[in-house]
């Protein structure tokens, strides 16, 4: 039994939304230094991570859609990465047997090696295996409100549950920002655009974008749909991010050569990063709040050539003076 | 020679620009795109005729018919003191008719001679996946096979093969000697004395074909040479017009190919430029001569190329023939890591070519706002902050990194056997420096005057995509056709060997030149005239015409090598060959409208993306190549009732469309070509 309206207020759909942005922006720097930290930009690896990593950057972009939908626009906080904690997923929830594959993993900031790929196979494990579909599911009955999700694919089925209930309260064409278009031509809209029922149907369509981008369409179909491949610049684009962590994963033997991390930090490129992803995070928290900060992709850019400076330079990227402080 | 001096022309190689008027404006002097001291006009512009420097506006680029302007290429005398052979010398003094030497010999006049030809119908196919390395084990198919004779054959040479010969001009003011077949040919002997060559045998197509299929015109002339007031040579192309012969039912040869079409001839040409300095005593001294390369006409002066010819020839000249010991040492193969760039000269260019792309190309929004970024670097920012912190988003050059996309720059499709283009290793190692702080934020040139004009003049050429290239191909990389020696011989960098020519035992029936040099054959005797332009495309209209927008796979066999999907498009030569612009008289308020195809209108319709901004039938870009529109900086748009803003560069003196009338939509990048018939 799915929780009802009451169950799931709109509150509690407010702070999916929010989860949502909060889980997608965590994903992004985490990704992007392990990929950045991968010396040979011709490798698999590094090209597959970077198919993902836009892709994660799109799933923030139809999250905060989704949000500012129903008239939430979504606080960007400055994610922390420590210990093995992924906001709003808790591995727990899974079948144990599934997740040992893919232990020990750490949620910190580090270059691409078995634990952070581990992680990342971690976080987009698939929701079409059937004993984690019934493990989300419990969780929905068993809840009244679940903060924290077995897999990216369950906390979005809770999303769909809720955003179906509340669908009323969908207003088409707020806020809506889009970057990636013209990388997804199959795709009819990548905005809300439509109120209550139409813009239901938008809003479903971003979810599916997101969870067969990333875990997959289903088991058999190891593929993600054509209206949701990328048509420009993915080296696998029928392939999810699932599937694509598990290649990387398995290859082994081929694990491509990375920089090291842990140097002194003689230039301050610590600092610098910290101090371009805190404007990011502004930017972001304006453009989803309905401005339009022409300075947003230069910075963005700039997050990920600092990232891979820090690395060229032997200093592991850091995103926070929190972590910084604590890697001292 | 003078004890004391040695003369040099300059620029040492220039562009003579087609034109379908008989009025001439003069080659830019200037670097595309780069600030001018007390100016916000940016290099690049060509010049007003009869001035030194003032920069064209609008209305200069056609007549008052609305024909094309050509544009001269402009060449000087500079002295430079015997001993002075390090580069940058930093000096230079020009020397016109008039000019008393420290000597006190005073210049009577200046004997300038050169030969034209064009050899591209008698010449090789380009090979557009292989480029050079068509020349590694052999040579190419020859153009037009089924004209018998092997390469050097009398019977094909006098077929296919167009010459002119020599001219000479000297004095003030002189008006056209043409390269015709009613102007006597003459050349300079080494006395410097003027001797006619009444039996130079002078070859054009109608010589041998009863009839021709003359779209724009007969082509009866390679060009013309006048002198301005100062002595100084102006050399002139011809129309750029192109002629296809009739097969034996009467029926024009179709053009079946952007590159190689057999049946056609066009009025490209090269060529050396000599010149004795004659003075009042009757004494001569030889000048060290340059080269003229007549082709297309520059359609977006001001947009830098990223890589530019100035580019592949400077870092061909620092890494094998010694230019700058202090930058990099031959011997030891490795550039000197503590040599500073100057960010002026050596970074500044780079981001300001990126910054220029989208006048040009469909970038979407957050490229242009990520550009900008790019060209907002000065020198006192620290690297580290900027965008381009790390060269994150740089293609390496010493890495195999030419099939990797977005978000490596440039995105522009790259040299044959490649996906993507990439900066040379000088400019990489020069960035490498700056994103080390460790470059001089000196603001101050080093070069001298001539050296300037030969930076300008290549400068504002296609560089990097020779395939088979716009002005010159990837021979111009080549190392065996320049005067090697180049500190000993008192000649200086970048200057093309001459294959000495004596003009002796000619005969009219006999061709004079014959196919002249080829790459990788170990031929260091120098170029005969026409030995660059006929590695580029026949007719020049279809590839630039074609050399629009494609798919990576057309560099690389056919097969998509690139990271991204194979449908993508990419621009071919977005600096050189607009493909996306804005219109001037579009614009309102200096507020951008959408961007056009620079090609377009009647005739231009595609189905496939992949074929927009085109002429779709290749003889339409035979006639119609003149009324493409220019792009010119908003400060030299001539216009009644707006003005428009310096940071915009827009298209002007268009003929090919009427405002509102239909033509392809413009989508932003990334787009694609429509998808491959299954079979």
């Amino acid at each position: 039994m799915k929780l009802d309206k009451e169950g799931f207020g709109l509150l509690e759909l407010h702070a999916h939304l929010q989860y949502a942005v909060d889980l997608e922006l965590w994903t992004i720097p985490f990704y992007m230094s392990a990929m950045y930290s991968i010396k040979d930009k011709n490798t698999q690896a590094y090209q597959l991570i970077r198919s993902i990593v836009n892709q994660e950057m799109l799933h923030l972009q139809c999250a905060a859609n989704i949000a500012n939908a129903f008239g939430l626009s979504p606080k960007i906080n400055v994610p922390v990465y420590e210990g093995t904690k992924v906001p709003h997923l808790d591995f727990s929830l899974d079948p144990q047997e599934l997740v040992k594959q893919y232990e020990p993993y750490t949620a910190e900031i580090g270059p691409l090696d078995e634990e952070h790929i581990n992680a990342m196979c971690l976080i987009e494990l698939p929701e079409y295996d059937t004993q984690l579909k019934s493990h989300a599911q419990n969780a929905m009955v068993f809840c009244d409100t679940p903060t924290e999700y077995g897999t990216i694919g369950a906390f979005y089925q809770a999303l769909l549950h809720g955003v179906a209930l509340h669908k009323d309260q969908i207003r088409g064409g707020l806020k809506q920002v889009d970057f990636f278009a013209p990388f997804y031509r199959n795709m009819p809209n990548l905005t809300v655009t439509g109120s209550k029922d139409i813009g239901l149907s938008q809003v479903q369509l971003l979810i599916n974008l997101i969870t067969d981008q990333g875990e997959g369409f289903s088991a058999k179909e190891e593929c993600v749909p054509k209206v949701f491949q990328n048509t420009a610049d993915d080296p696998q684009p029928a392939q999810d991010h699932f599937a694509k962590f598990n290649e990387i994963k398995t290859c082994k033997d081929d694990r491509p050569e990375t920089f090291q991390g842990g140097g002194a930090d003689d230039s301050g490129l610590q600092g610098i990063l910290i101090e371009q992803f805190a404007e990011l995070t502004q930017v972001f928290q304006a453009m989803f709040n309905g401005e339009n900060p022409k300075q947003f992709f230069p910075i963005m850019a700039s997050v990920g050539a600092s990232i891979r400076n820090c690395w060229q330079n032997g200093v592991t990227p850091s995103f926070s003076e929190s972590t910084t402080q604590e890697e001292k | 020679m003078s004890d004391k001096l040695v003369f040099r022309v300059h620029p040492s190689i220039n562009f003579a620009r087609f034109g379908t008027s008989d009025e001439y404006i003069l080659s830019p002097e200037t670097s595309a795109g780069l600030p001018q001291a007390n100016d916000n006009v940016t290099g690049g512009l060509p010049i007003k005729k009869d001035t030194e420097s003032d920069p064209v506006t609008s209305n200069d680029l056609r007549d008052e018919e609305g024909f094309l302007r050509k544009q001269a290429a402009r060449f000087r005398i500079y002295a430079y003191e015997n001993g002075k052979s390090e580069y940058p010398s930093g000096e230079g003094t020009e020397v016109t008719i008039g000019t008393v030497l420290p000597d006190g010999r005073k210049v009577k006049t200046m004997l300038w001679s050169c030969h034209l030809a064009n050899k591209k119908s008698a010449a090789y196919n380009v090979v557009n996946d292989k480029g050079i390395k068509a020349y590694d084990d052999g040579v190419p198919q020859r153009r037009n096979p089924e004209v018998h004779g092997d390469i050097n054959d009398p019977n094909r040479l006098n077929q296919l093969m167009i010459d002119p010969g020599p001219r000479v001009i000297n004095g003030r003011r002189q008006s056209s000697v043409g390269f015709n077949a009613s102007t006597p040919a003459e050349f300079v002997n080494n006395k410097g004395e003027v001797t006619e060559l009444p039996d130079y045998p002078i070859r054009f197509p109608q010589d041998t074909n009863e009839k021709l299929f003359e779209p724009s015109g007969p082509l009866n002339t390679l060009g013309e040479m006048r002198t301005d007031g100062m002595g100084r040579l102006l050399l002139l192309a011809s129309s750029g017009n192109a002629v296809g012969q009739y097969d034996e039912y009467d029926q024009v040869i179709q053009m079946n190919g952007d590159l190689n079409n057999a049946g056609w001839f066009d009025s490209a040409a090269d060529g050396p430029v000599d010149v004795t300095l004659v003075f009042e005593d009757d004494s001569i001294e030889q000048v060290h001569g340059a080269w003229v390369v007549c082709c297309d006409p520059a359609y977006a002066p001001q947009i830098r190329n990223v890589v530019s010819v100035w580019d592949n020839l400077y870092d061909m000249f620092v890494r094998k023939l010694s230019l700058q010991p202090d930058l990099y040492d031959q011997a030891s193969d490795k550039y000197n890591c503590e040599y500073t760039p100057s960010f002026t000269q050596d970074i500044k260019p780079i981001f300001i070519a990126c910054n220029l792309q989208r006048w040009t190309a469909n970038l979407p929004p957050f490229a242009l706002n990520a550009h900008t970024a790019v060209d907002a670097i000065d020198a006192k920012d620290d690297p580290n902050k900027t965008i381009m912190s790390g060269l994150n988003f740089i293609r390496n050059p010493n890495k195999d990194e030419s099939n990797i996309g977005a978000p490596l720059m440039p995105l522009s499709l790259g040299e044959a056997g490649t996906s993507f283009l990439t900066v040379t290793k000088t400019q990489y190692f020069n960035l490498e420096q700056w994103s080390k702080n460790s470059f001089s934020q000196d603001e101050g040139s080093k070069l001298g005057k001539g050296e300037l004009l030969d930076i300008a003049s290549l400068s504002n050429c296609l560089g990097g995509r020779y395939v088979p290239g716009i002005e010159v191909s990837y021979s111009i990389m080549d190392k065996e056709i320049y005067i090697q020696d180049w500190r000993k011989s008192g000649a200086g960098p970048f200057r093309i060997k001459h294959k000495r020519m004596d003009y002796q035992g000619l005969n009219k029936a006999d061709p004079y030149l014959n196919i002249g040099w080829i790459p990788r054959h170990g031929m260091t005797d120098g170029l005969e005239p026409g030995d660059l332009s006929k590695f580029m495309a026949i007719p020049w209209q279809t590839d630039y015409n074609s050399c629009s927008i494609h798919a990576t796979a057309i560099n690389t066999d056919g097969v998509n090598m690139s990271n991204g999907a194979e449908s993508t498009l990419y621009w071919s030569w977005p600096s050189q060959r607009p493909d996306a612009v804005y219109v001037a008289e579009e614009v309102i308020n200096n507020v951008l409208p959408q961007q056009k195809w620079s090609v377009r209108g009647p005739g231009t319709y595609a189905i496939n993306p992949a074929s927009a901004a085109t002429f779709q039938n290749p003889v339409q870009s035979v006639t119609d190549w003149d009324k493409i529109g220019f792009i010119i900086q908003g400060t030299n748009i001539d216009d009644k009732y707006k003005q428009y803003d310096a940071n915009l560069y827009l298209e002007v003196e268009g003929q090919l469309t009427a405002p509102g009338d239909a033509s392809d939509p413009v989508a932003h990048w990334p787009f694609n070509a429509n998808p491959k018939k299954k079979l």
